[in-house]
């Protein structure tokens, strides 16, 4: 997608929010369809293993934005997301779908392209993250952000807690582009999510989510290139279990001033291949607390690790190199308002783990790298999702 | 996965079968509390209270909860909820409080808002209400212009309820009626003084009562007040002699405390709830009450 295509389509969303904005008078609580850009540039002292940005000065995950409802019985969204990649721009359509708003008894069906809701931080924008890269356990296993074709069924229950049970079915080719079985194969996901408050001043979440994964990935040859950043995941497996708890704490639930979040993930991967070990497990765990100590300040840290058994082709031979990667995050960010955030972060990885031939299997781990991170939002800003 | 659709399928009809009172979601507690007031029996449940800053609230799992299992829910509008309700309609999957629906209320579009924002709002303007201030229920005129229309909404939703909602809104109108006369001659010596203020959070009061606001601590809407524009405000005000400094019970102390240490005025600095605190029928009549309370201490 050409860098004039993408530029002139942010500026003609841009000028149409304004424009909705400015006449919609009659419409003061429910403006129809909204549309907003958020940009997100980031200069890195150096790249991560497994990480999405290049050293040096780059577009992170920006994107355009279009939502709203068609009528009374669905609403949709569409998302241009676009980044630079080895200093080029590239585009790409990151969501477009329709949701049903008047099914009764609490259900709810999608169908499109859409971020699949596992895990805790999938579901929601990554420019809304804590850090300027997501945890080792979404970059390793979901390509960072897993968006796929397919459709969706939730039940929210009339519980007094919150209680969501969900079914997903995708395509699975943003997941696993080149896949051994046939291409009709597919990937599921079952899902559920629990949450309530506890007093005045905390409240969680709890999701565990089961992913179902029939596309087998094509094994590369030992020798080959792999892609910078690849979108895919870069470890996969028949079957994943992700496990997501969060905890946040605010005086008197009023978050405006100070808030402490937590939050922990955990996902397992087994059936890394026909050939593998049935007992081999690809593993990570995501831990991090972000305190916010002022109306416009945050500090954060994180702590990741992730273990896999890299499948490797050699010569016709298929070899299983163990692989350690940890990192460990801090970070401080300013928030002026809600349409822009500047990050300034230090990150520290190390790796462990070789193949047969004693070649490791994360080469390049960053020993230290400081990103400074700057997050602009035009027109509609995302929702205070939880 | 057959046996989890059924099992999904037999527990959403079972719920759905059950007879049970009208369940109200409020976003704000003054909704809540006038809810109550012309629908004693319903159960309201309010998504925030007067300690909590009204646009920075995240869709947290308990809320979508509460809206899931709402037959009415009451709202602002005027993008005050701008950053969590969409979301929690999203989530919620209940068709009755989708926006556009009679059971999905909005009380900024019964009144008129003052302060729209003119001109084009860019990321550097702040957190900026494009329609006007949408803090409407610091205007008891502008409640009861609400309460009009909530009575007519909720006759229109629930007809078997209409008279008894009927009876209440005119036990409520001669109430209110009676009270704004009081609080009009309480705030009489305070006409034409002048205040500083932290967010448009009590807005509506200074037109009615013929007060100005002076000064905003906050730089611009829904940004933190920084150092350099406290000190201008510290030299605005000197020059401007205001009698009070008037912040929301949610908001940061530390700066306004700063001020009216700088100015020698700490006896006239005013923490007040934005919001009722009492979420029971008469709630915003009460919190008017003390409002009036602390605002006459300022004209001594």
């Amino acid at each position: 997608m050409s860098r004039n295509f993408i530029l002139s389509s942010c500026l003609a969303i841009v000028m149409a929010s304004s424009v909705a904005t400015s006449h919609a008078q009659s419409a003061v609580s429910a403006p129809n369809w909204q549309a907003g850009v958020v940009l997100d540039a980031a200069a890195t002292s150096r790249g991560l293993e497994l990480g999405a940005r290049d050293k040096g000065l780059g577009l992170g995950h920006s994107d355009l934005l279009l939502r709203g409802a068609f009528n009374e019985h669905f609403s949709g969204e569409a998302i241009l997301g676009f980044h630079t990649e080895a200093k080029k721009l590239e585009g790409h359509i990151e969501k477009a779908w329709v949701q049903t708003r008047s099914l009764p008894h609490g259900f709810q069906a999608r169908a499109g392209r859409f971020a699949s809701q596992i895990g805790y931080l999938n579901e929601l924008h990554p420019h809304t993250d804590d850090f300027t890269e997501r945890p080792l356990l979404y970059r390793g296993f979901l390509g960072r952000h897993w968006y796929d074709d397919g459709i969706r069924l939730n039940w929210t229950a009339p519980t007094s807690f919150y209680l969501r049970l969900g079914a997903e079915i995708f395509g699975g080719k943003k997941l696993v582009p080149e896949a051994t079985t046939d291409s009709t194969s597919r990937v599921s996901t079952l899902n559920l999510k629990m949450g309530n408050d506890i007093g005045k001043s905390s409240s969680w979440q709890w999701g565990l989510s089961h992913v179902n994964n029939r596309r087998e990935a094509l094994v590369e040859a030992h020798d080959a290139s792999t892609e910078a950043h690849s979108h895919a995941a870069s470890f996969s497996g028949k079957r994943m279990w992700i496990s997501d708890l969060v905890w946040k704490w605010a005086p008197d639930g009023n978050n405006r001033n100070q808030q402490l979040r937590l939050n922990w993930e955990y996902a397992q991967v087994s059936g890394i291949n026909r050939f593998a070990d049935s007992s081999m497990r690809h593993r990570a765990s995501s831990l991090g607390a972000v305190w916010k100590f002022n109306p416009a300040w945050e500090a954060g840290v994180r702590t990741d690790w992730l273990r896999v058994h890299k499948p490797e082709d050699h010569e016709g031979d298929l070899e299983f190199g163990r692989g350690r990667l940890k990192e460990n995050a801090i970070m401080v960010a300013y928030k002026p308002t809600h349409m822009q955030t500047l990050r300034l972060q230090l990150t520290q990885q190390r790796a462990s783990g070789a193949n047969d031939e004693g070649e490791a299997v994360f080469a390049n781990p960053a020993r230290r790298s400081i990103q400074l991170q700057y997050v602009i939002g035009f027109g509609a800003h995302g929702a205070h999702s939880y | 996965m057959r046996i989890l659709t059924n099992a999904i399928l037999a527990l959403g009809l079972a719920t759905a079968s059950q007879a049970h009172a009208i369940t109200v979601f409020a976003c704000e507690p003054e909704w809540a509390s006038l809810t109550r007031t012309l629908l004693p029996e319903a159960t309201v449940q309010s998504a925030t209270t007067h300690l909590q800053d009204p646009h920075h609230i995240e869709a947290r799992p308990s809320l979508i909860a509460k809206l899931r299992r709402a037959d009415f829910a009451i709202c602002t509008g005027a993008e005050l909820e701008a950053g969590w309700l969409p979301m929690l309609q999203d989530r919620a999957g209940n068709p009755k409080v989708q926006s556009g629906r009679p059971s999905m209320f909005f009380a900024a579009e019964h009144v008129d808002l003052i302060d729209p924002f003119k001109g084009m709002i860019t990321p550097l303007s702040g957190d900026v209400h494009a329609y006007g201030n949408p803090h409407v229920h610091a205007d008891p005129r502008r409640v009861l212009q609400v309460a009009r229309a909530l009575a007519l909404r909720l006759g229109t939703v629930f007809p078997e309820k209409k008279s008894q909602v009927d009876q209440n809104l005119i036990r409520f109108e001669s109430e209110m009626g009676a009270k704004i006369v009081v609080w009009e001659q309480q705030a009489r010596a305070l006409k034409g003084r002048a205040v500083v203020t932290q967010h448009a959070s009590f807005g509506y009061l200074w037109p009615w009562l013929g007060m100005k606001s002076i000064a905003d601590l906050e730089p611009k809407p829904g940004m933190p007040p920084t150092a350099t524009h406290l000190d201008k405000v510290l030299t605005q005000a000197k020059a401007q002699q205001p009698i009070g400094i008037i912040v929301a019970l949610h908001h940061d102390p530390k700066p306004a405390r700063w001020l009216a240490n700088s100015l020698g005025m700490q006896s006239r600095l005013l923490i007040l709830p934005a919001t009722v605190t009492d979420e029971q029928p008469g709630g915003i009549v009460r919190w008017f009450d003390q409002v009036f309370m602390q605002l006459s201490s300022l004209s001594k």
